[in-house]
Order: structure tokens, then C-alpha cells, then sequence
């Protein structure tokens, strides 16, 4: 049973959060680019559904399946991080990287450019989910360093967590080449998914318990 | 007749400044760029090659085929 489980939550998972932005991205209407560029834009399509997925694999969706492995869990949930948030985190550049294929602009003075277009809701977005993700990548990194305990700790990952999706799904929506209606909506639900979810197991079920034991 | 598509732009107003037949202007409420007079593009692709995020796109059927003087 725990095993039909674990390839069923899996397979579930893949199709979800890799097989539906694919899915979505090659039904949309969307210009073609090089292979390059248009690998690019997959590569972070697939990095911030991946990343969205992570609010599935939690301790949230484990009080959902009692029969996961915490254990198990957490590896995934760390691996998947030390892969992706660094695909997120130098996606600003990788936009500019085919700069250095073809005339036009400079690939650094167009990163300046897009970093410095503070009259764009979009920009100002990505810049402040960008740092939230740097904040969450740094607390992880040095977690043991940090002097705070687990419990104290877990609580500020989910909130930096919490405030960097919705940020984030805001500038995707909001900036995104490929966001279109259908990819939107896709995000708006998983990202709103996840971020119940987490708030859920924090703040609700804290109360709850604190309920309980009072 | 040939930028198709602005898609992702941030709005940083470069392609409205490389046009030189200001085809591209920015839409106050969104604050994008926006085609504005397609039918005035020279293909000239400054608007393309300038744009940090490669938003514009330039469509290759609605480009005008060269004429040379035998063809």
C-alpha cells in the first residue's frame, strides 16, 4: 500500500507540475525562438513549477498521506530545492545570455536595463522575489549556523516561502513570455494550492493543537 | 508590415526610442510597449536587437521580399 502510494503521489507529482507547463506551453500560441532561447524559457518554466511543487512536499502533505516517510520527504524536498531555486536564481541572466550570440544590445547593459525599470510593476516584483528566494536559499544553507531552534526556523522558511510564491507568481503573471491565460490560471491554482497548504499546516493546525492542549 | 508580437516586456521604453518610424509606443494604463502602427515598420529590427528581454517579435512571412532587378 505505502508503495502504491509513493508511485502514485509521484507519478501524480511529475504530471502535474512538469507535464502540464509543457503541455500548456506547446498548445499556446506563443512565437518560436532559437533552440536556445526557447530552452531557456523552458528551463525556468519547468525550475518554478518544480519550485511550486515543493509546497508539496512538506510536512502539510504528509498530514495528508500519514503513510509518506518525513525522512523521505525532506530528502526530496531538499534536493529538488539545491537544484532548482539556483536555476531561478540566475534566470535574470540567462535572459541575456543569447545577447552574446547576436548584435544589438550588450548583454550586461540589457541586465542593467532590466534591472533599473523600477516604472515596472512586473521588474520591481521579480527584484523583490528574488531577494526572498536569496533569503530562503541563505537560511537553508546556514540553517545549523543559525541561532534559533527547528520549530523557530520552520516557521520563518514558510513564511519567506509563503511571500515568495505569491510574489513570484505575480511577476510571472505579470512578465512571463509564455504566461497566457491557460499558463496563468495553471499557476494562480498550484501556486494557491501550495500556499494554503503551508498556511494550513503553520498557522491552522498550530491553533488548533494549542486548542486542544489548552 | 513585420513586428508581430511584443511578449514579457518590462517596460524600459528602449524600442520605442531605437524605432526610427515609431511604430512602438507605450500603453499609459499597462505601461508596455505596445504596436501602435504596424504598417509603418521598416524591419529595420533596431526594436528587436535593442530589447533587453528579446520581447519583440519580427514576423520572417510578413517581411517584404527583397526585389532585385532581374527578379
Amino acid at each position: 500500500m505505502k508503495e502504491f502510494i509513493n508511485k502514485y503521489n509521484l507519478i501524480t507529482k511529475i504530471i502535474v507540475f512538469v507535464g502540464l507547463p509543457i503541455l500548456l506551453w506547446s498548445l499556446g500560441d506563443f512565437p518560436r525562438r532559437t533552440l536556445l532561447k526557447d530552452s531557456i524559457s523552458m528551463l525556468t518554466i519547468l525550475a518554478f513549477s518544480i519550485m511550486i511543487g515543493q509546497f508539496f512536499l512538506t510536512r502539510g502533505y504528509r498530514n495528508i498521506h500519514n503513510e509518506l516517510k518525513m525522512s523521505n520527504l525532506v530528502k526530496a524536498h531538499k534536493f529538488i530545492g539545491y537544484i532548482f531555486i539556483p536555476i531561478l536564481f540566475i534566470h535574470p541572466f540567462l535572459i541575456v545570455l543569447p545577447r552574446y550570440f547576436e548584435s544589438g544590445v550588450e548583454p550586461l547593459e540589457a541586465f542593467w536595463t532590466i534591472v533599473t525599470s523600477f516604472n515596472s510593476t512586473g521588474v520591481i516584483l521579480g527584484l523583490t522575489a528574488w531577494t526572498l528566494m536569496l533569503m530562503i536559499g541563505i537560511t537553508s544553507l546556514l540553517r545549523n549556523k543559525l541561532s534559533m531552534n527547528y520549530k523557530t526556523w520552520r516557521i520563518l522558511h514558510g513564511v519567506l516561502s509563503i511571500s515568495f510564491l505569491a510574489i513570484a507568481t505575480w511577476h510571472v503573471i505579470e512578465l512571463g513570455r509564455h504566461s497566457d491565460l491557460a499558463m496563468s490560471i495553471f499557476y494562480v491554482i498550484i501556486s494557491a494550492g501550495g500556499i494554503m497548504l503551508l498556511f494550513n499546516t503553520y498557522f491552522l493546525n498550530n491553533s488548533q493543537n494549542r486548542v486542544v492542549s489548552k | 508590415m513585420s513586428i508581430s508580437n511584443i511578449s514579457g516586456c518590462i517596460g524600459c521604453e528602449t524600442c520605442i526610442k531605437t524605432c526610427p518610424t515609431d511604430v512602438i509606443r507605450l500603453d499609459p494604463n499597462t505601461k508596455k510597449a505596445v504596436i501602435k502602427y504596424p504598417e509603418d515598420c521598416q524591419i529595420c529590427h533596431l526594436c528587436r536587437m535593442y530589447c533587453p528581454v528579446d520581447a519583440i517579435t519580427i514576423s520572417p512571412e510578413k517581411s517584404i521580399p527583397v526585389i532585385v532587378s532581374w527578379g
